[in-house]
């Protein structure tokens, strides 16, 4: 785990640039969004999530976050079906402020075309570069 | 189809608007015009950066450029809106580069603020004078202090003119305060709350010259000195707090009506006479809840309620603006100075009736070491004995005291109600007897 400017990023995830992270756990799947997406959201009350059963397609929205003044889809880093919803996130949302990359995950997906769409996500180097960057444009 | 919602302005009520806007309308285009560098700033923090009590300007950022990424808001800074076309439904822009652009919209929300107005004064167009309105402005007020300025004349005495005569001499200026008006923050508070503002001004060493209208600035190409009632002051630094005037131009070359107050005038849900316009903000007329009449309360509070508002109806919601109370705090050294509603000058104005309860307390137990003077100044409408509002000044504590008058006055509360609630005590935090309580049998005994 590295922190750029105060936002962690931990190794071993893959991350798109609709700010979710992707953890490979053998065939499946886990998903959720970054440390540098809920701090710019602050304290997050309310998150629709999709059902177990339904089918998510990488760099589409499947959900959204919603804090008291701000909001944001959910964009799929990846394709695939649901097998689980984080239920104590919705019921909590302030895991994912709490915990995002733990805690605060939100689906566990089965995905369909694995291998090809993670060449799409930036790997942790990749990651590390990517909020440098966002954190000099911010400035 | 994709709706289109163009904000102009994008400070305390743009911002929210836009905020609004897209939690109202998760696909809607939302797009943000700026003239300034810097978008979403708070403006009120101004003062407290130059007195050195927030390190950087940069500080009062509160929307970073990453939160409009994030809720996909196109923002537009150093872009200026430069005609509203109502028919073609476009907004005219230009920026820093003198590209031009036609943006067009579905609904559109006019946030452009106020200026800091110096009145038309012999001299008034020489160099050097400084109003505190923007980060800009501050950064100049920031270089002439390093630059070495040693005395300081800030001119009115408003809120904006103490908090930055306080945070001149808290930098190490000798700073006189000029007013026209007989007394200290004259629209928000009554002479006799006044007048203890003023002295603890005095005694903290801020000079402090009421009844003194501006009438000439001294200098060749700069100011040097001002002549105010009849007397001369120099002085190296000179901040024009005189107040702010309402950026209404662009709306009034589109036919967008004004109300008496001479800001936009808008209905309860923000809506202009036009239709799909609305005006939010320093710009735009609010409702006295307690006169029932237009009034103009450019306080960062209204702005972004307001710009709530307008953004959930703009996106296609439904919401409306109750109208004001004129809340407002703020503190001088360590004085905390409150009010809500009407002040007893304002109410006569208005053809009530005040009667009046006044209370002297402290803010913990008398014997608690550290307790601090308070002083409610509370006011009812002689005839409904309704609450109308509260003054109040405090070393501590003020602010829910003036947020619970303000809900009191909401719900129409009577003087014999708020003489009976059921307030909380601790030795270290209250006094048992709650000093809103004791003002208001104050008020009860003048009935009898």
């Amino acid at each position: 785990m590295v922190k750029v400017d105060g936002y962690e990023v931990p190794e071993g995830l893959y991350y798109s640039k609709e700010y979710a992270w992707v953890k490979i756990e053998g065939n499946r799947v886990r998903v959720g969004i970054t440390d540098y997406a809920q701090k710019q959201l602050r304290e997050i009350v309310y998150a629709e999530l999709p059902s177990v059963g339904a089918t998510i397609n990488q760099g589409e929205p499947y959900g959204t976050i919603e804090s008291v003044k701000a909001v944001s889809d959910l964009i799929a880093p990846i394709s695939g079906t649901i097998e689980e919803v984080n239920e104590e996130v919705q019921a909590r949302p302030e895991l994912i402020n709490e915990d995002p990359y733990g805690e605060g995950w939100l689906l566990v997906v089965k995905p369909s075309n694995l291998e090809a769409e993670l060449a799409k996500l930036m790997d942790f180097n990749q990651a590390v570069e990517w909020h440098k960057s966002m954190i000099q444009e911010g400035k | 189809m994709t709706r289109r919602i163009v904000i102009i302005g994008a400070h305390a009520a743009g911002v929210d608007a836009a905020s609004a806007a897209r939690k109202t309308d998760r696909t809607a285009e939302i797009t943000l015009i700026t003239e300034e560098k810097y978008a979403g700033y708070s403006r009120c923090g101004l003062p407290f950066v130059i007195g050195g009590r927030i390190p950087s300007f940069e500080d009062l950022i509160v929307f970073p450029p990453s939160y409009y990424k994030m809720m996909k808001l196109d923002l537009k800074t150093e872009t200026k809106a430069t005609r509203i076309d109502v028919g073609k439904k476009v907004v005219e822009t230009v920026d820093r580069s003198g590209k031009t652009e036609e943006i067009p919209y579905d609904s559109l929300i006019i946030a452009t603020g106020a200026r800091a107005f110096t009145p038309p004064i012999k001299g008034s167009d020489k160099a050097g004078i400084i109003p505190l309105r923007t980060i800009e402005d501050g950064q100049k007020i920031e270089r002439s202090i390093r630059e070495g300025a040693k005395t300081a004349v800030v001119m009115g005495a408003g809120l904006i003119g103490l908090e930055t005569a306080v945070a001149l001499q808290e930098r190490g200026l000798k700073v006189t305060v000029v007013e026209m008006m007989p007394q200290v923050l004259p629209a928000m508070l009554d002479a006799d709350m006044a007048k203890v503002v003023q002295t603890t001004l005095e005694q903290k060493g801020i000079n402090i010259l009421v009844n003194k209208p501006v009438e000439e600035f001294l200098g060749v190409d700069k100011v040097t000195g001002i002549v105010a009632g009849g007397e001369q002051i120099n002085a190296d630094l000179f901040i024009s707090a005189f107040g702010v005037r309402a950026n209404t131009q662009l709306a009034v070359e589109a036919g967008i009506a004004l109300g008496e107050t001479k800001t936009i005038k808008t209905n309860a849900r923000m809506q202009t006479n036009i239709a799909d316009v609305y005006a939010v903000g320093d710009c735009a007329e609010s409702i006295h809840l307690i006169t029932q009449r237009p009034v103009v309360q450019q306080l960062g509070t209204v702005a972004v309620r307001q710009g709530k508002v307008a953004g959930i109806n703009a996106a296609g919601g439904y919401a409306t603006f109750p109208g004001v109370l004129g809340s407002a705090v703020t503190e001088l050294y360590d004085l905390q100075i409150g009010v809500t509603g009407l002040t007893e000058k304002a109410a006569k104005m208005a053809g009530i009736e005040p009667i009046v309860g006044m209370i002297s307390s402290k803010t913990r137990a008398d014997y608690y070491p550290g307790a601090k003077p308070i002083k409610v100044k509370l006011i009812a409408d002689k005839e409904s004995q309704r609450i109308i509002g509260a003054q109040i000044i405090g070393g501590e504590e003020v602010t829910q005291r003036i947020n619970a008058v303000s809900i009191a006055i909401q719900k129409q509360m009577t003087i014999r109600e708020l003489a009976k609630a059921d307030t909380a005590y601790a030795p270290p935090l209250n006094e048992t007897w709650e000093p809103l309580v004791l003002a208001a049998e104050t008020l009860l005994m003048k009935l009898r």
